[in-house]
């Protein structure tokens, strides 16, 4: 081990910033080979005054473009602040997590002890959140903006004052449509979900508001995380004679099932229904028309028609050329939740941060929405999308929005 | 040709006379005292650096370990990662549930290692070759699946025992009696150098015994100790189990130092990037493939800020084994005994790749 | 548990699907592996290259067969360039060499496959001519699913008399068996490797195609599918390709039941297969005994 550290890490001081390539990101400065100071054109930056971000977010593996995504949506804000977020100069560190528990810990690791950064940024995968709990506690020197990692254990076994969900919970994105399907599709259900903690824990907090609803479960399909084909399971789901199907599956699992569904005629005796990233904007399209008349639930839809969202939206596309995804807004709210908290509390300490940011609104894209002070998690209204035909491909369109949720606290109190 | 024919010792880089010479030996304890003072410099300057440390040195000592039967025994393990991974769940559960103490955890987590090697050498080592290497990595597989499935809790009847695609989180520091305070970062560091240190001297010894003579001559020509009237399986199976120990020594070490255990440590991806360090670094010399491992880390961490970050790494791994046929030990080892000659090398090394693709 | 016959039958047919998909991915690392000794990590980045092609390919003329005929060939052409400017230069060393090279190969195709389609899902578009699905006794199959059964396994018919018959199958054969001895014959053995290198590449690009018009196309398939391929190629013997195709259909069957049976562990039933195999016999179902 006498290699020289100088030699492959001699770009990388405390001044290299926000390593990206994309001119998206040109307000942001990156001084990866030149190691320049950070914040080119951006004079007084450091000291106090200065406001550091960590990014633990993956851009590479599964969730590459999710974290890309969250980026780019907090990248958004920021431009439009002129780079500052409550007064203070912005400068972003990011690292790629590649999705990985491990490395998740290590980055949160190097962002606080090394970087010191004031706020954290991530991170996609829940099983990262929960692994970063007791490092972001023991060091107590950030306020964590959870962009999008959802397991509600978060709240229960963490409940910390410096974690903040500018996205939602798993909770959130499943119960409240129990009653909705309850009195819109069907008495009668089968569930089916991808077999990990996540999926597993939307399963169960759906079954549990069905069945106080009033309806019943006929079936339950666990199918393994990354499945490739999904006709051995479909048989279980057909044979559960259930006309709506509740399910839980992201990403390339979810193009899977769904095409699959269609694929095998199955979509023609049931109605099927399913937390939001089931039928969201990164699968919609590999999903395609198989998609159609198909129901979920989520806390933000890109074609929502109120004025805030609509100017996002354009915003967004003008910057990057394609709609904003949830994972968009998630990222812009960070960056805007950050803002509030830091002018409120105008200092950068992190309890300072969390304090002002505690039981704070938001206008947000999704629409007006508050941190809970008791546990800090988002109270927001849901929308209830169907995919549609639209201008150029498949599409959700809101068909109910359900407001005034009550969240359950899961023990926490702040 | 055949895979283990291929096992020539030049290529494999280590002699037939000791896998260290003199001089090697002397180089290596000039290495631990100048990590014994990098700590609390690198500390110094970059409080983080010492973390890469600590990691860089729990997988030095896995790609020991690993290096140990795949280099120099010529068992090519691609399942290291069950050892590696099944020593740190016996760390958490037993931080978790038991008890704390580090003279505890990680003799439970070398224990751990050696039964599990035990095991899967036991029912491997009749297949050679790619055979044997699929074997491994099929135990690890399973392994894998089941702490991702959490399936021991099913069988308890529990909730849950290795917490499943989350792993076991929040753990508490070790600690030792009140000797050592370990929730300090650079005692801990110091820990896990020494215990590094003497791995690799009882490696290093091992090998060398007449017991790493058998192991050597059956990576040489298995028939013929067989022949000779050695045990060969047994032979082989006890090589296993002992890499397996050290394995199961870095993953005890590993876990209590990211408060973490979660499947991934078990996965096929940590067996092939294990096997990634050895190659990079130098096959069968021991200190190569230690060289290889901190570089992985390293590169990982340092690159992981930029876009399209995995075409650089890979690159590296292509570049180094066209140009470096021996790793990086070798070229360092033909740069320390001719260092005149370093540009003619790189000039061979291009014609001769010339030479080979206009074939 | 209660299975109803239904769900066996269209559990079958995915079985022999993915068995015939499998076995044309197999096919190529299984003939390599034979001849070289090369443990071909890039072989699923390969498959992978295949339907990425395939995406670009039918979304550029709007044609599914058009992709099916030149993503093929294109990755083909990219199986030529790693076999000449890669593999080429590392023969003659150590084969394990080849692992480290292979792995920084696949490891960056996926990072480039990121860069040019980006991380989300993608599919391919299946032919509206294959659209819809039939009634096959108490099973309502699709009709595509049905054509990559079909295709594959003509696919993989074809190949087999090849590789029996034919005087370039013998060749193959022979190379695989004994690379001196047609060195010897004074036949060129380098233009043997390079060929049979794209063979499989072509094969494995063929399986990306169908494979992504009915599964999502993502950055990751490509080291998905490796392992499953390897334990397809040790069971089956190194170097045998009949014994590849026994053992991928084998290895679809297990996958398509253990999703029926026990889902989470399906993993397991795979590899203990595989276990019990070797230890009865340690160097797979056809696999030369001298092979190391």
């Amino acid at each position: 081990m006498s290699h020289d550290p100088g030699t492959s890490t001699g770009s990388r001081g405390s001044t290299n910033r926000s390593v990206s390539t994309t001119s998206r990101r040109r307000f942001l400065v990156s001084g990866a080979a030149a190691g320049a100071t950070a914040l080119a054109g951006c004079a007084g930056g450091g000291g106090s005054d200065t406001l550091t971000v960590g990014h633990v977010l993956p851009t590479s593996g599964t969730y590459a473009l999710l974290g890309e995504s969250i980026m780019n949506g907090f990248d958004l804000y920021l431009q439009q602040n002129d780079g500052q977020l409550g007064g203070y100069e912005v400068e972003t560190v990011q690292r790629d997590t590649a999705g990985e528990t491990d490395t998740g810990v290590t980055i949160t690791n190097e962002f606080l002890v090394q970087e010191g950064v004031d706020a954290l940024v991530g991170p996609v995968s829940s099983a990262v959140a929960i692994a970063m709990m007791q490092t972001v506690q023991q060091e107590s020197s950030a306020i964590w903006l959870n962009a999008n990692a959802g397991d509600y254990r978060v709240t229960q076994d963490g409940c910390m004052d410096l974690h903040f969900r500018t996205s939602f919970n798993d909770w959130q994105t499943s119960a409240p449509l129990a009653q909705w399907v309850y009195e819109n599709v069907a008495d009668n259900v089968v569930l089916s979900y991808a077999d990990y903690a996540f999926g597993q824990n939307s399963k169960n907090f759906f079954q549990e508001a069905f069945e106080e609803a009033g309806g019943e479960v006929v079936g339950e399909v666990a199918a393994p995380l990354g499945t490739d084909d999904y006709s051995p399971f479909l048989g279980d789901i057909e044979s559960s004679g259930a006309d709506a199907a509740f399910s839980f599956f992201a990403g390339s699992d979810a193009v899977n099932y769904i095409s699959q569904l269609s694929d095998f005629g199955l979509d023609d005796e049931l109605t099927q229904t399913g937390s939001g990233f089931l039928l969201s904007e990164d699968t919609l399209p590999a999903q395609g028309e198989a998609a159609l008349g198909k129901y979920s639930l989520l806390h933000y839809t890109a074609t929502k028609e109120t004025d805030r969202n609509q100017t996002f939206v354009s915003n967004y596309s003008e910057e990057h050329d394609r709609q904003p995804n949830v994972y968009a807004c998630q990222g812009y709210d960070s960056a805007q939740a950050l803002d509030i908290a830091a002018s409120n509390a105008d200092s950068t300490d992190a309890s300072d941060l969390a304090s002002a940011l505690s039981g704070a609104e938001l206008d947000s894209p999704r629409g007006e929405f508050s941190f809970d002070p008791d546990t800090n998690e988002p109270l927001q209204s849901m929308d209830v999308r169907e995919v549609v035909q639209g201008d150029d491909g498949v599409e959700n369109e809101v068909v109910a929005t359900i407001d005034d949720i009550e969240l359950p606290d899961w023990g926490c109190s702040l | 040709m055949s895979l283990l024919d291929a096992f020539d010792p030049r290529e494999t880089g280590s002699s037939t006379d000791g896998i260290l010479s003199n001089r090697g030996r002397f180089g290596i304890l000039a290495l631990i005292a100048a990590l014994a003072v990098l700590g609390p410099v690198a500390s110094a300057v970059r409080p983080f650096w010492l973390y890469l440390l600590i990691q860089i040195l729990v997988f030095a000592l896995l790609a020991l370990s690993l290096d140990f039967v795949f280099g120099y025994a010529g068992l090519l393990s691609f399942g290291h990662a069950a050892m590696f991974g099944t020593g740190g769940y016996a760390a958490a559960l037993l931080i978790t549930h038991v008890t704390a103490n580090a003279l505890v955890v990680l003799p439970a987590a070398v224990l751990t290692g050696v039964v599990v090697a035990a095991f899967i050498g036991w029912f491997s080592v009749r297949a050679r070759g790619i055979y044997f290497a699929m074997l491994t990595l099929a135990f690890a597989q399973i392994f894998y699946v089941i702490a991702f499935a959490d399936l021991p809790s099913t069988l308890l009847g529990v909730e849950t025992v290795t917490g499943g695609d989350n792993g076991i989180v929040g753990l508490a520091t070790l600690e030792t009696f009140g000797l050592l305070d370990l929730s300090n970062r650079m005692n801990y560091y110091f820990l896990t150098l020494g215990l590094v240190a003497l791995s690799l001297l009882a490696i290093v010894r091992l090998a060398n015994s007449p017991f790493g003579r058998v192991l050597q001559g059956v990576r040489e020509n298995e028939d013929r100790m067989a022949f000779i009237g050695y045990d060969v399986r047994r032979y082989k199976v006890i090589g296993f189990a002992i890499s397996g120990g050290f394995a199961g020594l870095a993953g005890g070490l590993y876990v209590p130092f990211q408060s973490l255990a979660q499947p991934q440590l078990l996965n096929w991806t940590l067996s092939g990037e294990l096997v990634v360090m050895l190659l990079l670094g130098g096959l069968g010399t021991l200190w190569g493939p230690m060289l290889g491992a901190g570089v992985v880390v390293l590169l990982e961490e340092q690159l992981s800020g930029f876009a399209a970050w995995e075409v650089i790494l890979g690159s590296v791994f292509v570049v180094v084994v066209i140009f470096a046929p021996r790793g990086i030990a070798g070229a360092l080892v033909s740069l320390w005994e001719d260092p005149e000659d370093a540009i003619g090398n790189v000039r061979d090394a291009l014609a001769n790749y010339r030479e080979k693709v206009m074939k | 548990m209660f299975v109803e016959f239904s769900s066996v039958l269209r559990a079958t047919m995915l079985g022999v699907q993915l068995g015939m998909t499998l076995a044309l991915v197999a096919a190529g690392l299984t003939l390599i592996f034979g001849m070289l000794d090369v443990i071909n990590f890039a072989h699923g980045s390969l498959y992978m290259m295949g339907a990425y092609l395939g995406v670009t390919v039918s979304a550029q003329f709007g044609s599914f067969w058009l992709a099916l005929l030149i993503a093929p060939l294109a990755v083909g052409v990219i199986g030529a360039v790693i076999e000449v400017f890669g593999l080429r230069a590392l023969y003659g060393r150590n084969p394990l060499y080849h692992i480290l090279l292979t792995f920084g190969l696949a490891v960056m195709i996926q990072g480039l496959v990121v860069e040019i389609w980006g991380g989300q899902s993608l599919r391919i578009e299946a032919p509206a001519s294959l659209a819809g699905t039939v009634q096959l006794g108490p099973v309502e199959y699709p009709v595509y699913w049905l054509f990559v059964l079909a295709i594959s396994t003509l696919l993989i018919a074809a190949v087999w008399l090849m590789i029996d018959r034919s005087d370039l199958g013998i060749l193959m054969r022979a190379s695989a068996h004994d690379t001196e001895m047609v060195d010897a014959l004074g036949i060129d053995v380098s233009k043997v490797f390079t060929g049979v290198f794209v063979f499989g590449a072509v094969l494995a690009g063929v399986a990306g195609v169908l494979l992504g018009a009915s599964r999502s196309v993502n950055p990751g398939m490509g080291f998905g599918v490796i392992i499953e391929t390897f334990v397809i190629v040790v069971i089956g013997g190194l170097g045998s390709f009949k014994g590849a195709v026994y053992a991928a259909l084998a290895v679809g069957l297990v996958t398509a039941y253990g999703a029926l049976i026990a889902p989470s562990v399906t993993d397991i039933f795979l590899f203990a297969m595989m276990a019990v195999v070797l230890m009865i016999r340690p160097n797979g179902l056809f696999g030369a005994t001298e092979a190391a």
